[in-house]
């Protein structure tokens, strides 16, 4: 991918005749693959129904972890949960990130979290909270999915997990209940700052992919320059 | 003598340290007293006992005595002790000696110095009461703590081998912590001793987490031997040992996930280095305990018991917290309701409440184990997984060759453990599971065969099983059947007795023998017997079509028990001595029309469904006839009719009683009866019955000839009021009579039996009279009962001519009145009543007339004097010419001026005794007048009469040409307005004879203004007034110009005669004087022509 500004310019341009001509293509119009820009509208709004699905859920939990984790301004330390995928990024760091980076951070991130949840969900005491559990399980593992597709639409390969560094659930006798608590709510937390990351970071890419058609004029015309 | 027992009073519990120090210096004192004894004793030479001997033993097999040596005896003096009781043994020593033990008893025990000091021999009595007891210091061989429980575990050695022989141990123990030492538990612990090394074990569990904080523990003992009679003293305490928490730099919260008893007492500690700014348990802040260190610690009282996930216990420093979580609950209930039971024979069923909840879930929850002692099998259950609504519930295997199990069911949590038991054989705890696969078989039309499935090992018991049968529209039946359990579990039974062609629906349901529960309902399984033949032939009637020609044969369609089956088709058959012949009818047709001529016939009709033919109905188209018939009547109740008859020994088949509508036409039936030949009576009851209708009831008794009619009955099952009014008309009116025809109410109308019309009349106008509450009874009404409802007219008599009357009309049945109807009749005049009317009242005038004229011929003369006597005629009194005479020449611009006319004084002598001469009042009265100034009057018998100067006619032309438009008015000239028109002297002795009738004099004026004041005369006019004569009706007829006007030219009211103000005459001709009312309107009259005679 050493490719010269000039060539770049220059498949940019071909690449936008094309599309300029695309709405000109009735057949291909109609059955033609539509692109990622629905899949990442749809993972974005999935993303908007699992903060929506979150809040719900962060409620019933952190009133069974009971006082003071239910408590508004009950604001631990973020210590020992060094495994949790971390949302919070520098914004320079995520400015700097291109899409494949962004997609791959959330996919990986989702991948543990997901495995964390079903970790929750085996622990939980009551019914009522695991069925929302396997709920949430299940609307994430969709998520998942969904990045996943935007992924493939992309042409990025998806991450491999890496042997070694799977997570998994092993609650030891070390751990003990109040620590495992702590770990829950900032599983919960990581959750839902990662929710919204990702609704900023689809949001971004499903505008990226829009195709501005005052964009393509633009182009042509800096062409004729 | 030094008693020695003084030397052994020392407190025994001196400290180490303290003892150390406090013996050397007793050393030396010991010597010098000592060396002091000594000096003396050589020179007394007296036995003496040592000072401050003392003896203690540690083990009770050595004594070990000392004393105090004599101050200047040097160190390493020997000395020989010898104790006398005992074989006389002698021990060489320094300072203090080993004894074995003496027995109790005083023992002397002399002590001799080896060395020089000369003869300082001591002698000592001793006794075993002066031994003191000492235990040796105990050791604790280990101290150990099991952290997750705060518990301590003690260890140590009593060393009993020492002791020879058993006695009891008493054990103080001491826990302290912090670096302070701070003593939270001191405990005694008896053992005893028992000739041998025994290691001894104490445990303790600390409130707060040994972690919290570091622990010391110490112990002594005291030795209570009963055979030792000294003083018996505790041990010195062993060294302390401690456990403390190895240090970490890392802050942690202990006790960590404790589960503890609701309603306890816990403590939390924070060991760290740093500051701990606060700590909380769930929401509510705790004050904290502070430790060595920075270390923190919580007391949490009375905890109550925690939520699903445990009670949070949280302490913060400054950027960080830390917690525990503390979980409080219950140990679990007894298990309750314990029960069980087998739904199959393979398996058992447990199941129970837990009872109260433990407020303990997810690991620490209750976790139960279900036990049976006799084959010592168990299975366990943790309520970890269920849920709050989920029965508790346990399986267990039943084992082939045992029949009674004893179950205990064990519930444990982290706080304790409960059990309930049950004993159960169970073959007789069997709650079988539902029925299924029901199925049913036809076996004939009146039993099928039922089979169904029933899961379960019941080969060793009996099934106990119920058969609901319902068939449609009736109860259900229940049918027991009880049979041995198979292997195949599939069971099949007959179910008989049913009916035909009829749907039933089964549900089974099962238990067993010894019971103990049903199992549910099976499903229900719906089924149609198969049919049979009809049980009956069908109920049939004939009639006689109304030509007579042909005969309509009727049979009811079979009820559903006797048809057996769907009917298919009828065989009507009908058969004389001659032939036979039949017809089929398909099924839903009921009737036949045979054309048959009047030979007898049987008919018969058969019903016929797929199963075969029903038995033939016969019935006999002859029909006997009846002259001794008459129609009755009967009313029914409700939708039911009774009907009687005679008992009739001919009759040798059933009775029919058929009946129809009244109001349908031949042949009519609706329906009809069959009743058995001995009854006499039958209730007639139908739904097709309705109140109001007649229907005819005819009564068939049956020979075998055929059907005679018996009774002809029209009813009603219940009568209703008419539901119209009789239309009814006026025949003939005359003046004092009606005569009113009505017309009959249809049955359909009349809507039962006619008893009457009731008819009322009144007098009444169509607009004002109503007749209203009828029933009221108005006492103006007339009511009149027909009761005869052949009657068909009414003449109403007695009534009044020319008179409207509203008559009414009703018809009335058995349940009451109908509606009225309603006519407005007036009755003719009376002619003959009208011509007296008018004769009598005409003859009775004229007779009157006549007596009338006969008196008033007869008394003419009479009537002439009392009513018009003679009056003077005023134009022969020459006083009048004279002043016309002397008025001439006087304009007519003078006509009211009265200065310039000289007043005539004319004097008039009356004779009273004559006549009455003035009797015009109107034309003198009024001008009579009394001058104020009249002293050369005569008061008594003269009148001044001032009037007007007479007009000549010439200048009432002359004046009405000159003014042309000036109307000719009339004033009443008040001659003497200016006077006081006072009742004259003249009226006063004028004496009329007629009374009211003459003149009248005017009031009596007081007269006070001059003539210039008008409105002061206007004042009297309205004060005074004018009165008027006796003959007002006179005055009354007058003109609008009549002397009442007030003239307004004038100004001055005047009374007394009219006069033109042209003319100046007066208006009365003088030869009316007669009659004063021609006289009033000739006033009048002449008044207002006047002036045309002059024109």
């Amino acid at each position: 991918m050493d490719l010269r500004a000039g060539d770049s310019w220059g498949m940019l341009a071909c690449l936008c005749t094309v599309l300029w001509q695309v709405p000109a293509v009735p057949a291909l119009n109609r059955t033609g693959d539509p692109g990622p820009g629905p899949s990442i509208q749809k993972t974005y709004d999935l993303t908007r129904y699992l903060e929506h699905q979150l809040r719900s859920l962060a409620g019933t939990y952190l009133n069974y972890l009971g006082p003071p984790f239910n408590e508004p301004d009950f604001n631990p330390p973020r210590l020992g949960v060094e495994t949790l995928p971390k949302a919070t990024v520098n914004l320079e760091v995520w400015r700097s990130l291109n899409d494949k980076l962004r997609l791959t951070q959330n996919y990986e991130a989702y991948s543990h979290l997901l495995c964390y949840l079903r970790g929750l969900n085996r622990q939980a005491a009551t019914a009522e909270l695991r069925r929302s559990l396997a709920h949430f399980c299940t609307s994430l593992q969709g998520l998942l999915g969904s990045i996943a597709g935007v992924m493939a639409a992309l042409g990025y390969p998806l991450p491999q997990p890496l042997p070694g560094t799977e997570p998994t659930w092993a609650p030891g006798p070390a751990h003990s209940d109040f620590l495992q608590k702590m770990d829950d709510f900032w599983l919960l937390k990581e959750l839902q700052t990662w929710l919204w990351r990702s609704a900023k970071d689809f949001n971004r890419l499903k505008k990226k992919m829009q195709p501005p058609a005052t964009a393509v004029t633009l182009h042509l015309e800096a062409r004729g320059f | 003598m030094l008693d020695i027992s003084l030397c052994l009073k020392r407190p025994s519990w001196l400290v180490d340290s303290k003892r150390m120090r406090m013996t050397s210096d007793f050393q030396w004192l010991l010597l010098t007293v000592l060396l002091l004894y000594l000096t003396n004793r050589v020179n007394s030479q007296e036995k003496r006992t040592l000072p401050d001997l003392k003896c203690v033993t540690n083990n009770l097999q050595v004594w070990n005595c000392s004393w105090r040596v004599p101050s200047g005896t040097g160190r390493g003096a020997a000395y020989e002790v010898c104790i006398e009781n005992r074989s006389h043994s002698c021990y060489q020593l320094e300072k203090d000696i080993k004894i074995p033990p003496l027995l109790p008893g005083d023992y002397e025990i002399t002590v001799n110095p080896l060395y020089g000091f000369g003869s300082s021999k001591s002698k000592f009595i001793l006794n075993e009461k002066n031994v003191s007891l000492i235990p040796e210091t105990p050791e604790i061989l280990n101290l150990s703590a099991d952290f997750s429980t705060s518990t301590l575990h003690l260890k140590w050695n009593d060393k009993g081998s020492v002791f020879p022989h058993y006695s009891n141990v008493i054990w103080e123990i001491k826990v302290l912590h912090k670096k302070n030492m701070e003593i939270v538990k001191l405990v005694t612990y008896s053992t005893t001793l028992n000739g041998k090394d025994t290691v001894h074990h104490w445990n303790w569990t600390s409130d707060m987490p040994l972690e919290c904080a570091i622990h010391y523990v110490g112990i002594r003992c005291y030795i209570d031997d009963p055979q030792f009679s000294g003083r018996k003293e505790w041990s010195n305490w062993s060294l302390l040992k401690n456990i403390s928490w190895p240090p970490d730099s890392q802050t942690e919260v202990f006790p960590q996930d404790r589960v503890v008893l609701a309603g306890s007492d816990i403590t939390v500690c924070c060991v760290t280095q740093e500051r701990v700014l606060s700590a909380q348990i769930g929401s509510t802040h705790c004050p904290l305990i502070h430790l060595d260190g920075e270390n923190v610690a919580i007391k949490i009282r009375n905890i109550s018991a925690s939520a699903s996930s445990g009670t949070n216990v949280v302490f913060s420093v400054e950027d960080n917290i830390f917690g525990t979580v503390v979980f409080a609950g219950y140990p679990p209930d007894i298990p309750q309701k314990l029960n069980c039971e087998t739904y199959d024979l393979k398996e058992i069923i447990c199941t129970w409440n837990p009872g109260r909840p433990t407020s303990l879930e997810g690991p620490r929850s209750t976790s139960y184990t279900l036990f049976e002692s006799f084959s010592g099998k168990y299975n366990r259950f943790s309520g970890n997984k269920v849920s709050t609504n989920e029965s508790y519930q346990l399986f267990f295997q039943i084992l082939s060759n045992q029949e009674i199990y004893n179950f205990t069911l064990n519930a444990q949590n982290l706080l304790g453990q409960t059990e309930s038991t049950l004993l159960i054989n169970v073959t007789e705890k069997v709650h079988p599971r539902i029925p299924t696969s029901v199925k049913v078989k036809d076996i004939n039309s009146t039993a099928v065969t039922l089979s169904w499935h029933l899961p379960g090992n019941f080969t060793k018991i009996k099934l106990l099983c119920q058969i609901k049968i319902n068939k449609t529209n009736s109860e259900h039946e229940l049918r027991s059947v009880t049979m041995r359990g198979v292997e195949s579990s599939n069971y099949l039974t007959t179910v008989d007795k049913l009916n035909p062609y009829t749907i039933y629906t089964f549900r089974i349901r099962c238990s067993t023998d010894p019971f103990w529960k049903w199992s549910k309902w099976s499903k229900e399984k719906q089924y149609l017997t198969k049919e049979a033949i009809p049980s009956k032939g069908p109920d049939t009637w004939r009639e006689w079509s109304s030509d007579g020609r042909n005969l309509i044969i009727y049979w009811k369609p079979l009820p559903i028990n006797e048809a057996n089956g769907k009917i298919l088709s009828y065989k009507v058959s009908y058969s004389s001595d001659e032939e036979t012949q039949s017809l089929s009818i398909p099924d839903p047709q009921h009737k036949a029309e045979l054309q048959l001529d009047k030979n007898d016939y049987i008919i018969s009709v058969v019903a016929k469904n797929s199963a075969g033919l029903s038995p033939p109905s016969e019935i006999a188209s002859m029909e006997i006839p009846n002259d001794d018939l008459k129609i009755e009547q009967a009313v029914g109740m409700g939708n039911r009719i009774l009907l009687t008859w005679n008992y009739n020994p001919n009759m040798t088949c059933d009775y029919v009683i058929k009946w129809c509508n009244s109001s349908q036409s031949e042949p009519c039936l609706m329906d009809w009866k069959r009743v058995p030949s001995n009854s006499t009576e039958t209730v007639i009851e139908s739904d097709q019955f309705r109140p109001g209708v007649r229907y005819n009831f005819s009564v068939y008794g049956c020979r075998n000839q055929g059907y005679q009619l018996l009774r002809s009955i029209i009813g009603y099952v219940e009568e209703l009021a008419p539901a119209v009014a009789p239309n009814f008309t006026v025949e003939d009116t005359s003046a004092d009579s009606i005569l009113v025809k009505w017309e009959e109410i249809p049955v359909e109308e009349l809507r039962g039996f006619l008893r009457g019309y009731l008819f009322y009349f009144e007098k009444g106008e169509r607009d004002t009279s109503k007749i209203m509450g009828l029933e009221s009874g108005r006492f103006d009404i007339k009511v009149k009962n027909i009761t005869d409802i052949s009657q068909k007219t009414l003449r109403i008599a007695d009534l009044q001519g020319k008179t409207s009357y509203h008559l009414v009309l009703r018809a009335y049945t058995g349940a009451g009145m109908g509606p009225e109807r309603s006519m407005f009749v007036v009755t003719k005049e009376n002619s003959v009543g009208l011509i007296i009317a008018i004769l009598i009242p005409v003859a009775v005038a004229v007779i009157i007339g006549v007596v009338t004229s006969i008196l008033c011929y007869r008394k003419r003369e009479w009537i002439k004097e009392t009513f018009y006597p003679d009056i003077p005629n005023p134009e022969n009194c020459k006083a009048l010419q004279f002043q016309k005479s002397v008025c001439e020449g006087n304009g007519a611009l003078k006509t009211l001026e009265m200065n310039p006319c000289t007043p005539n004084n004319v004097e008039v002598l009356e004779t009273r005794s004559v006549a009455p001469k003035i009797e015009d009042t109107e034309i003198i009265s009024p001008v009579a007048e009394r001058p104020e100034d009249s002293s050369d009057a005569e008061p008594g018998n003269h009148v001044v009469v001032s009037y007007c100067p007479p007009v000549i006619e010439e200048e009432l032309a002359s004046s009405g040409a000159e003014e042309g438009g000036g109307a000719s008015q009339v004033i009443y000239i008040d001659v003497q307005s200016m006077y006081q028109p006072q009742a004259k002297p003249e009226e006063e002795l004028d004496s009329d004879p007629v009374g009211g009738a003459g003149y009248k004099p005017q009031m009596h004026l007081p007269i006070t203004s001059t003539v210039d004041d008008l409105d002061a005369d206007d004042d009297l006019d309205k004060t005074a007034g004018y009165r008027p004569q006796a003959n007002v009706n006179t005055w009354n007829l007058v003109s609008p110009d009549s002397p009442r006007s007030t003239d307004s030219n004038s100004e001055i009211v005047s009374f007394g005669s009219p006069c033109s103000i042209n003319s100046r005459q007066f208006l009365i001709p003088p030869k009316e004087e007669d009659s004063p009312k021609s006289s009033g309107g000739g006033w009048s009259f002449t008044n207002f022509f006047q002036s045309k005679p002059n024109d």
